[in-house]
């Protein structure tokens, strides 16, 4: 196939323009390298917690480490996000809301619904 | 195809229908099982240490913790696969990250497994 050799080229994030689909697609796989990034640090929380008091207390302690509670806060994102777009990537495994119309519209209750239950349990939890 | 991508690309395991189910099946339960745990944290939290001990160590809810940790471990490994088969086109900067995000994953999968086994002895 012959191609111009002047075509645009962009490698720039900044200018690449994506649909609100495609953002729920990169921010599915941005959160899931969070999500497996934090997967040694939530096994030590875990095996230190299930050591008596001492133990407990000194998860309960790193947890409360402000970077870690941010850490935490994105890592709360990050499960909301891979969760609900991930239902909305099975639903189109059953070819569910494939046309472009429906497609935006799923895309957009996926953020909306994630925006809530952040807002509602980043309160609960961390303030 | 990159020079020497059928290598990675041709294993077994590595692409194919059966990686694809795993990654929606261990979705399904991860799914599930994170609902159950809401639920449970939502209606009685187990947030003391006595309390949070007793809930892993009771039979049901350290089996399902078991298998939500080997769930977690082969979706991320299927994920992170993916990931990297995108965007490192070396082989040898493939196989070498491959190898540490494997590693990481078993390693921590073992960690798990004695953490969920110590709450018995001790």
């Amino acid at each position: 196939m012959a191609v111009s050799d002047n075509r645009p080229f962009f490698l720039n994030l900044v200018k690449i323009r994506l649909p609100v689909t495609g953002f729920v697609s990169i921010f599915h796989r941005i959160s899931g390298l969070l999500l497996f990034l934090a997967i040694p640090f939530s096994v030590y929380l875990l095996d230190i917690s299930l050591q008596g008091e001492a133990g407990f207390n000194e998860a309960a302690e790193t947890l409360n480490i402000p970077i870690i509670k941010l850490a935490c806060v994105i890592l709360l994102w990050s499960i909301l996000h891979h969760l609900i777009a991930g239902i909305r990537f099975l639903l189109t495994d059953f070819d569910i809301g494939l046309e472009k119309q429906q497609a935006t519209l799923y895309a957009w209750i996926v953020f909306i619904l994630e925006a809530i239950l952040f807002i509602w349990l980043t309160v609960k939890v961390f303030l | 195809m990159a020079n020497g991508e059928g290598v990675l690309m041709s294993s077994p395991g590595l692409q194919g229908l059966r990686p694809w189910i795993i990654q929606r099946v261990s979705a399904v339960f991860i799914g599930v099982f994170i609902l159950y745990v809401f639920i449970v944290f939502l209606i009685d939290n187990p947030l003391n240490a006595s309390d949070w001990r007793e809930w892993v160590s009771t039979p049901y809810n350290n089996i399902l913790l078991g298998l939500f940790l080997i769930g977690v471990l082969w979706h991320a490994w299927i994920g992170v696969r993916d990931i990297i088969l995108d965007y490192i086109p070396n082989v040898v900067g493939r196989l070498l990250v491959l190898t540490l995000v494997g590693c990481t994953l078993i390693g921590s999968g073992l960690w798990g497994f004695k953490a969920l086994f110590m709450v018995f002895i001790k």
